[in-house]
C-alpha cells in the first residue's frame, strides 16, 4: 500500500520536467539563433562606429568615424532630407488618403469596391515600378511628357523635372496614398454609424458631425496609421536612389549606401550615420507605442446596416477625382514600362517602326537577367518556405506555451518592424564579413536569404499569432483528449486548419523578398544580384529599354502573384494592428 | 388627427419592401409602442421618422409642420427634425465625458455656458446619473450608458423622443428595472414617445398604444389589453403569447347568441360573446361554419369537479406537470388532442387526474379553421 502513492507521485515527475527542459531548450535555442540574426547585427553597426579599421580587419577604437561623420555636412544634410521628405509627403498625404478612405467607407460613391480593389493594386505594384514609370514620363530630356510639351505653343517653355525634390515628392505622393486608404477604409467602415446619426439627431449637420464625432472618434486609427508613416520615413529608399542621386541629393538611406560603396569604403562612417538612425528610432518607436496604447476606443456595430452618405451632386467628380488618382498610381506607371519595354525608342510615336520585339529578345538571351531571375526565385522562394514553418513555431510558442522567456522572443521579432533595411543590410553585412567563420558565406544567396526573412518576422508573427489565438485552445485539446500527441496534434489538427494563413505568410515573404531591394543592396554581389537590384543598377546605366524588361519581371512576380492569391480568396495585404 | 402622423409610408431596400404602407397617428405624450419580429420593418420606419432614412414615399406631420412629403418634395434633415433619439448600441462619443455628450445638443444650439450646465445637470439627474458627468463615456457600466443616452436624448426638450430596442443591450435583470423607470420617466415629464422592441413583455407593459408590424405592414394598433386578448390576426394572436386552441363547428349563429360545439368532446356547446370576432374579418359567422376557439391560456380556470352554474366547461385529462417555479404548466388531453395550460403554484393538481377547463366567454376569440 505504500508503495502505490510514490509510484504515482514519480510518473508525473517522469513525465514533467523533461518536457520543460525540452521546451526550455527550444526556447533558448529560438532566442539564440533570433537575437543572433537580428540584435547582433545591430550592436555591430553602434560598435564599429566606434571601429577606425575597415571591415574584415582587426578592429582598432577610436572616433574617427564620429568625427568624420559630424565634420561632413553631407551627413547632416542627409538626415535632414529625410526628415524634410517626410513631413511634406505626410503633410500631402495624410489629408488625402483620410478624405479618400471616408468617401470610399461612408458614402455612396460608385465602384467603392473597385477603387478599393485599385488602391490595394497599387500598394501591391513595386515602388521601383512607379518611380520608373513616371521616370520614362518626366525625363527634363527624354520624358514623354515633357517631349509633348514642347510641341504645344504657349506651354513649350514648360518642362516637369523629375529629378527634383519635387519630383520625389511627387512620386511619393503617387505611391503613398495606398497604404493610407487601404488601412483607413476598413476603420472608417467598422465605425458604428448611429454615433454619427446621434449627433445627427442631436442637432448637428453633416460637417458639424464630421469635425465633432466622426474624426474624433477615428483619432486612434488616423493617430496609428498616422506614426505608421513616420517610422516608415526612414525605410524610404528606391525613389531617392533613382531620382535624388542623379543631382547628389541624398537621404540616410542613399547616403550609407554611398558611403558604402566608395573606393575604399567608409563603412565606418556609415555605421555612425546609422547609428544616429538608431538612437532616433530608439526615441521615436517607444513614443509612437505611448501614443497607440494610450487611446482605444471600442467601436460597437449595431446591427443595422450603416447608412451611406449622399454625396449628391458631388458623386461623379469626386468619382472622376478618385479614377485620375488610381489612373496616376497605377495605369501611368504600367503603361509607361509596357511602352518602354516595346518600343523602339520609347516615346516616339512617328518612328517608321514604333513598336518592336527585339528587346525582349535580347533581354530573354541575357545571361545577366536569366541569372537575376533565378535568384530572385531561390531567394524569395526560400523565404516564402522557411518563413511560415519558422515564425509558425515562434507564433504558437508564444501564444500557446507557459514557457519563460516568451517576451524576450516576443520583443524580438518585434523589433525588425522599426528597423530600416538598409540598416539591417549593413549591420548582417558587419556581421558575415566581421565573423571568420560567416565569411565564405560573403557573395552566396544564403545572406539575402537572411535578411529577407529575418526583415519580415514582426508582421508574419502578429498574423499567425492572431489566428492561433482565433482558433481556440479546445480544438487542440479535443485532439489531446482523443489521444493525440503534441506533435501528432500538430501536424494533423494545427496546421491543416492553419493551412490558409501560412500560405498567406509564404505568399508575403515570396512578395517581399522578390520587390525589395534596400535590405540586400549592401550584401548583394554581382552574381548574386536579384530582378530588383539587376533594374536598378539598370536604371543606373540608362538602359531604359532593358530595364522595363526586368522592371516588368519585378511587377508580374509580386504584384501577378499577389493578383493570383487574391482570386484563390487569400486576403494578402496589411492592416493597421 | 393625431401629433405625429404618418401617411402611407413605403421604403424598398434593393429587392426587400422594408415598410409596406405605414400609416400611424401618435398622440401628444402618447408612449406608442412598434412591436414585430426583427426585420418587420419597425426600426427602418423609426429611421424614417428619425429622418436618418428616405423613404420612396409617404408623408409625415408633426404638428402643424411637413416633416417629409415625397408629392410635395419636403424632406426635413434630421437635425432639424426635434426629436431625441436613444440608438440600440447607445452611441455614446467615446471622446467625449458625459457632460459634454449631453451637452453636445444644447452647445449646437448655441446655448449660454451657464445654462448648458443647469440643463444637463438636471437632465443627468433625471436619469438618476448626478454626480457622474466628469467620467469618459466608455468608463460606464451598459445600464449607466443606456442613462446618458436617455438624458442627451431629452435633454433639449425635444418634440418626440424616438427608442430603438434601447433595452436589449441589457441582461435581464437591469432591463426590467430600466423599463420601470423608462415609464415612470415618461409619465413624469409627458414627452411623446416612438418606441420600437421586439420583446412583447417591453410592449405590453410601457406603451399606451401598441402597434403590431408584420412583413412592412401594421396588423393592428391598440392599448396593450386589447392587442393581448383581441388579435386582429393570426400573426398578432401567436406573436404576443401563447394560445390554446381547439377545433369546432358553429351551432347557433351570432344573432341567435353565438355557441361553438367542440369536435370530439362530449360537453355542452360553448357560449361566445359576439365581440369574439376578429375585427379584421368581415361577416358573422353562421351555422355549420368550421372555426378554430383560440383562448390565453391564463384565461383558463381549472377545476377539480364538475362547477355548478357555470358555463364553456370542457372536461379534460392532467397528462404531464412541470414546476417552473412562479406556475406550474401542465399538458392535458381533451379527447384526442393534447394542449398546455399554465397555473399558478398555488393550486397543486396531481398527473392522471380529470379536471375541467373554464373557458372564460370574454377571452374567447373564433378563427377561420385554416388560421
Amino acid at each position: 500500500m505504500n508503495e502505490a502513492p510514490a509510484a504515482a507521485a514519480e510518473t508525473p515527475a517522469r513525465s514533467w520536467t523533461p518536457r520543460l527542459h525540452r521546451g526550455l531548450f527550444l526556447m533558448i535555442l529560438l532566442i539564440g539563433s533570433m537575437g543572433f540574426y537580428i540584435l547582433y547585427p545591430l550592436v555591430l553597426i553602434l560598435i564599429n562606429s566606434f571601429n577606425v579599421a575597415t571591415i574584415a580587419e582587426p578592429p582598432v577604437y577610436g572616433l574617427q568615424a564620429w568625427r568624420d561623420a559630424f565634420s561632413d555636412p553631407g551627413i547632416w544634410v542627409s538626415l535632414w532630407n529625410t526628415i524634410k521628405i517626410a513631413i511634406v509627403r505626410n503633410l500631402l498625404v495624410f489629408p488625402l488618403g483620410v478624405l479618400i478612405a471616408w468617401i470610399l467607407a461612408r458614402t455612396n460613391i460608385p465602384f467603392a469596391n473597385g477603387f478599393e480593389f485599385l488602391f490595394w493594386l497599387s500598394f501591391m505594384l513595386p515602388s521601383i515600378a512607379v518611380t520608373f514609370g513616371w521616370m520614362l514620363l518626366l525625363d527634363p530630356n527624354t520624358g514623354l511628357v515633357n517631349t509633348w510639351l514642347k510641341q504645344i505653343p504657349f506651354l513649350n517653355r514648360i518642362t516637369f523635372d523629375i529629378y527634383s525634390f519635387w519630383g520625389i515628392i511627387w512620386v511619393h505622393c503617387i505611391s503613398g496614398l495606398d497604404t493610407k486608404v487601404i488601412l483607413l477604409t476598413p476603420a472608417f467602415r467598422r465605425m458604428d454609424a448611429a454615433m454619427e446619426e446621434a449627433s445627427r439627431m442631436s442637432g448637428g449637420s453633416t460637417l458639424k458631425t464630421m469635425f465633432r464625432v466622426t474624426l474624433p472618434v477615428m483619432t486612434p486609427a488616423l493617430v496609428v496609421v498616422f506614426l505608421l508613416g513616420v517610422v516608415r520615413l526612414f525605410e524610404s529608399f528606391e525613389i531617392e536612389l533613382l531620382l535624388g542621386i542623379p543631382w547628389g541629393f541624398y537621404v540616410y538611406s542613399t547616403k550609407i549606401l554611398d558611403l558604402a560603396r566608395q573606393e575604399p569604403p567608409l563603412v565606418n562612417q556609415a555605421a555612425a550615420l546609422g547609428s544616429i538612425v538608431l538612437l532616433l528610432l530608439a526615441i521615436i518607436i517607444p513614443l509612437q507605442q505611448r501614443l497607440i496604447h494610450g487611446r482605444q476606443y471600442t467601436t460597437v456595430t449595431s446591427q443595422f446596416r450603416p447608412k451611406l452618405v449622399d454625396l449628391g451632386m458631388w458623386k461623379f467628380p469626386l468619382m472622376l477625382s478618385i479614377l485620375l488618382i488610381v489612373f496616376l498610381a497605377v495605369g501611368v506607371p504600367i503603361l509607361s514600362v509596357l511602352g518602354g519595354s516595346f518600343m523602339v525608342r520609347f516615346g516616339f510615336f512617328n518612328l517608321p517602326k514604333t513598336w518592336t520585339l527585339e528587346y525582349w529578345q535580347m533581354a530573354l538571351s541575357d545571361p545577366r537577367l536569366l541569372e537575376a531571375l533565378e535568384n530572385t526565385l531561390i531567394v524569395a522562394g526560400s523565404a516564402a518556405l522557411i518563413g511560415p514553418i519558422l515564425f509558425s513555431l515562434i507564433a504558437y510558442i508564444l501564444v500557446r506555451t507557459r514557457l519563460p522567456g516568451r517576451s524576450i522572443l516576443d520583443a524580438i521579432c518585434w523589433i525588425p518592424s522599426a528597423i530600416p533595411g538598409v540598416l539591417a543590410g549593413l549591420g548582417l553585412l558587419w556581421m558575415f564579413l566581421g565573423t571568420p567563420i560567416f565569411r565564405p558565406f560573403y557573395g552566396t544567396l544564403f545572406l539575402l536569404m537572411i535578411a529577407f526573412i529575418m526583415g519580415g518576422v514582426t508582421l508574419s508573427t502578429q498574423i499567425l499569432k492572431a489566428s492561433f489565438i482565433q482558433l481556440g485552445r479546445e480544438l487542440e485539446e479535443a485532439s489531446r483528449m482523443s489521444g493525440a500527441g503534441f506533435l501528432r496534434t500538430y501536424f494533423k489538427i494545427v496546421l491543416p486548419l492553419m493551412a490558409q494563413t501560412m500560405v498567406l505568410i509564404g505568399v508575403l515573404k515570396f512578395l517581399f523578398a522578390a520587390r525589395g531591394a534596400s535590405p540586400i543592396i549592401l550584401l548583394a554581389t554581382s552574381e548574386t544580384r536579384t530582378l530588383a537590384l539587376l533594374a536598378l543598377d539598370q536604371i543606373a546605366a540608362g538602359y531604359r529599354e532593358t530595364a522595363s524588361i526586368t522592371v516588368l519581371l519585378v511587377v508580374l512576380l509580386t504584384t501577378g502573384l499577389a493578383l493570383i492569391a487574391r482570386s484563390f480568396g487569400l486576403k494578402v495585404g496589411i492592416r493597421a494592428e | 388627427m393625431g401629433f405625429l402622423q404618418v401617411r402611407q409610408l413605403r421604403k424598398r431596400f434593393e429587392r426587400v419592401t422594408a415598410v409596406d404602407g405605414v400609416d400611424l397617428d401618435i398622440e401628444e405624450g402618447e408612449f406608442f409602442t412598434l412591436l414585430g419580429p426583427s426585420g418587420c420593418g419597425k426600426t427602418t420606419t423609426l429611421r424614417v421618422v428619425a429622418g436618418l432614412e428616405k423613404p420612396d414615399s409617404g408623408e409625415i406631420y408633426l404638428g402643424e409642420r411637413c416633416l417629409l412629403s415625397h408629392s410635395q418634395r419636403v424632406f426635413v434633415q434630421p437635425e432639424r427634425r426635434e426629436m431625441g433619439m436613444v440608438f440600440q448600441s447607445y452611441a455614446l462619443w467615446p471622446h467625449m465625458t458625459v457632460f459634454d455628450n449631453v451637452a453636445y445638443p444644447l452647445r449646437l444650439r448655441r446655448v449660454k455656458a451657464p445654462v448648458v450646465r443647469q440643463k444637463v445637470m438636471e437632465a443627468l439627474a433625471l436619469v438618476g446619473l448626478a454626480g457622474l458627468e466628469g467620467r469618459p463615456a466608455p468608463a460606464l457600466s451598459g445600464g449607466q450608458q443606456q442613462r446618458v443616452a436617455l438624458a442627451r436624448a431629452l435633454v433639449f426638450s425635444p418634440r418626440v423622443l424616438l427608442l430603438d430596442e434601447p433595452l436589449s443591450n441589457l441582461d435581464a435583470r437591469l432591463r426590467e428595472e430600466m423599463r420601470r423607470e423608462l415609464k415612470a420617466l415618461q409619465r413624469r415629464i409627458r414627452v411623446t414617445v416612438l418606441f420600437v422592441t421586439h420583446d412583447q413583455i417591453e410592449g405590453l407593459s410601457l406603451s399606451d398604444r401598441i402597434g403590431i408590424m408584420n412583413g412592412g405592414k401594421l396588423e393592428q394598433v391598440g392599448c396593450p389589453e386589447e392587442v393581448y386578448y383581441r388579435p386582429a390576426t393570426p400573426f398578432a394572436r401567436d406573436f404576443l403569447g401563447k394560445t390554446f386552441a381547439l377545433g369546432g363547428k358553429v351551432s347557433r349563429p351570432a344573432n341567435e347568441g353565438l355557441e361553438v360545439r367542440l369536435d370530439g368532446m362530449a360537453c355542452s356547446p360553448l357560449q361566445v360573446a359576439a365581440t369574439s370576432l376578429p375585427s379584421a374579418r368581415g361577416g358573422a359567422p353562421a351555422a355549420g361554419d368550421e372555426v378554430m376557439v383560440a383562448i390565453r391560456p391564463e384565461q383558463i380556470a381549472i377545476w377539480n369537479s364538475t362547477p355548478a352554474g357555470i358555463p364553456n366547461v370542457v372536461p379534460a385529462t392532467l397528462e404531464g406537470v412541470h414546476f417552473l417555479g412562479d406556475r406550474y404548466e401542465y399538458t392535458v388531453s381533451l379527447g384526442s388532442v393534447t394542449r398546455l395550460l399554465i397555473a399558478p403554484a398555488s393550486q397543486v393538481l396531481k398527473a392522471g387526474q380529470r379536471v375541467f377547463l373554464e373557458l372564460k366567454s370574454e377571452g374567447i376569440t373564433l378563427w377561420p379553421r385554416s388560421g
